[in-house]
């Protein structure tokens, strides 16, 4: 049999993948306010707050579930240099591949947007936008202007990003997502939806509510850092179950290995 | 596996801490706090009047128990405190001041040792010299210098004088001086001799005989006063219980007396006690 700390510790690798995404209260409003956002005449949609609290996670959703019925497009990762930016962004709208010694003319670009206005609506959605240069952004805002082309960005929420979001679209007419911490309520809830799609209940029960709470308090709602506890508390009751079982009690739940792992993390200073 | 046997040793070595620290923190507070007790109370002591205010003393004599707390924080003090505040006291204008009004009679018990050391050694002389006579004579001679008629018919004369006459000798030869004893034991002196004996021995008994001494000369607060220091050394002295409250009720606090002595009947079902309050209670006092 496979491990089961295996496998829970698992779930809560910190990846991008829709087949991971839990929804909640806050995410579900937060969804819904996006993906109608995109049925809006607006040039762009911000979505910003601090790391870890599911930006990415709600662009990826948005991503597949709506890649089906529109045209829509997804930068996971940021292309920092302008040239295979604008390389990209010709190649998803005209579905062409540009060889590798030639370069997309911005100037051109534009005018090949232009010409489709009011024919098509094409969605790029950028993850970790706060990475882009400022003539980048100034660049993105122009394409925006033409509304053939509509953004959803993301930005990290720190002083320096909210400089960058009200110099580039202040004058443009946007939706703004703020996206933060979950609560411990809906935390509780991220935890066990994630362990209980994969079916492991026996698990979840030996959990009590002074756990979630413990977990909460060092994790303060962070879905990465929760992520990240879960899967050091699982990686260490993965190894006692497999060097020492004898140290672990399946119907309970440890509270020395939340400590512990608490410790390896830095979350507690021993 | 070492990194987690580390991370055990760690996690043992943060749950001592967890379990210590908060043990740790309540002590040391628990430590500060006590010392800022008796850094604040020797203060109080040293700043303030030496002995507590009487409507405190009525409360240290057991009306409540907050009080009888306090009577034992106070009964703990330090010997070289006791000592400061009898010096401070008698520095004092008013308590000075008040000690010059004392006209109680004293009775000192003192020895003259030279006077004895010298009678003791006349009387021995003369134990021996009678021996002697008894011996060379065969009479048996009296301590006095009379003899009776049948004495008379056996001796002779002459040894009968001899006998008269050595007796009158060793009377004549008992060297006796008389000493002025410069006695100035006026009552201010003897208050002072019983308090500075009082802080030397730190005896009940003394501060009972200072209440008493005042309560004489009519001077109920300063009995007052010696009464509840003397009860604070010694709860069981009777006495300080009844001059307490005897003070009391000649400052005009009758229901306190009344009170106080109420409470010690309780306590030790004394007949004393029970008389005395009928004796307040009836006015004889």
């Amino acid at each position: 049999m496979n491990s089961s700390y295996e496998e829970l510790k698992n779930i809560f690798v910190d990846i991008v993948d829709n087949s991971t995404y839990v929804e909640l209260d806050s995410t579900a409003y937060n969804y819904s306010v996006l993906k109608s956002s995109l049925d809006k005449p607006l040039k762009m949609v911000l979505l910003y707050g601090k790391p870890g609290t599911g930006k990415s996670m709600l662009l990826n959703r948005l991503y597949h579930e709506l890649k089906e019925y529109r045209e829509i497009h997804y930068f996971n990762t940021p292309i920092l240099s302008e040239k295979e930016f604008l390389k990209s962004i010709y190649e998803a709208m005209s579905g062409e591949e540009i060889p590798a010694q030639m370069r997309v003319n911005f100037d051109a670009l534009l005018k090949y947007c232009l010409k489709l206005k009011e024919q098509r609506e094409v969605v790029f959605l950028l993850d970790e936008c706060q990475l882009y240069s400022e003539a980048l952004m100034e660049k993105i805002r122009l394409l925006s202007d033409t509304r053939v082309v509509k953004f959803v960005i993301t930005l990290h929420k720190t002083d320096k990003e909210d400089v960058i979001a009200k110099e580039h679209f202040k004058t443009r007419i946007w939706e703004v997502i703020e996206m933060s911490n979950a609560n411990e309520y809906d935390m509780e809830l991220y935890i066990q939806k994630k362990i209980l799609n994969k079916g492991l209940i026996d698990f979840f029960k030996t959990m009590k509510k002074s756990h979630f709470k413990y977990i909460y308090g060092h994790t303060l709602g962070n879905f990465r850092e929760t992520n990240k506890y879960l899967y050091t508390i699982f990686d260490i009751y993965e190894y006692y179950e497999k060097n020492e079982p004898a140290k672990i009690d399946n119907k309970k739940f440890s509270k020395k290995i939340l400590e512990m792992a608490a410790i390896r993390l830095g979350y507690i200073n021993a | 596996m070492r990194k987690l046997e580390e991370l055990e040793h760690k996690w043992f070595n943060y749950k001592i801490k967890t379990i210590l620290m908060p043990m740790v923190k309540v002590s040391s507070l628990y430590l500060v706090a006590v010392s800022l007790y008796y850094v604040y109370d020797k203060k109080e002591h040293l700043f303030s009047s030496v002995y507590a205010p009487s409507h405190h003393m009525t409360k240290v004599l057991g009306v409540s128990m907050e009080a009888n707390n306090s009577v034992m924080a106070r009964v703990v003090q330090t010997e070289e405190t006791k000592h400061e505040k009898m010096k401070k006291e008698e520095v004092a204008p008013s308590a000075s001041s008040s000690l010059e009004k004392v006209s109680f009679a004293p009775v000192i018990p003192v020895i003259d040792m030279e006077k004895e050391e010298r009678v003791h050694h006349v009387k021995k002389r003369v134990k021996t010299k009678r021996k002697h006579v008894a011996k060379s004579n065969l009479v048996k001679a009296k301590a006095n210098a009379y003899l009776t008629p049948k004495e008379l018919g056996v001796m002779g004369q002459s040894s009968a004088n001899k006998v008269v006459s050595s007796k009158v000798q060793s009377v004549k030869k008992v060297p006796h001086k008389t000493k002025k004893m410069h006695f100035t034991s006026t009552r201010a002196n003897y208050a002072e001799t019983i308090k500075s004996k009082f802080i030397k021995s730190n005896n009940p008994r003394d501060a009972l005989l200072l209440a008493k001494l005042y309560y004489k000369k009519n001077n109920f607060k300063e009995a007052e006063k010696w009464a509840l220091s003397a009860n604070k050394l010694n709860n069981s002295l009777e006495e300080s219980w009844f001059l307490f409250a005897k003070s009391k009720v000649k400052l005009g606090k009758k229901h306190e007396a009344l009170k106080i002595l109420v409470s010690y009947y309780k306590k030790s079902n004394s007949t004393k006690a029970k008389a005395l309050i009928m004796q307040i209670k009836m006015g004889k006092i």
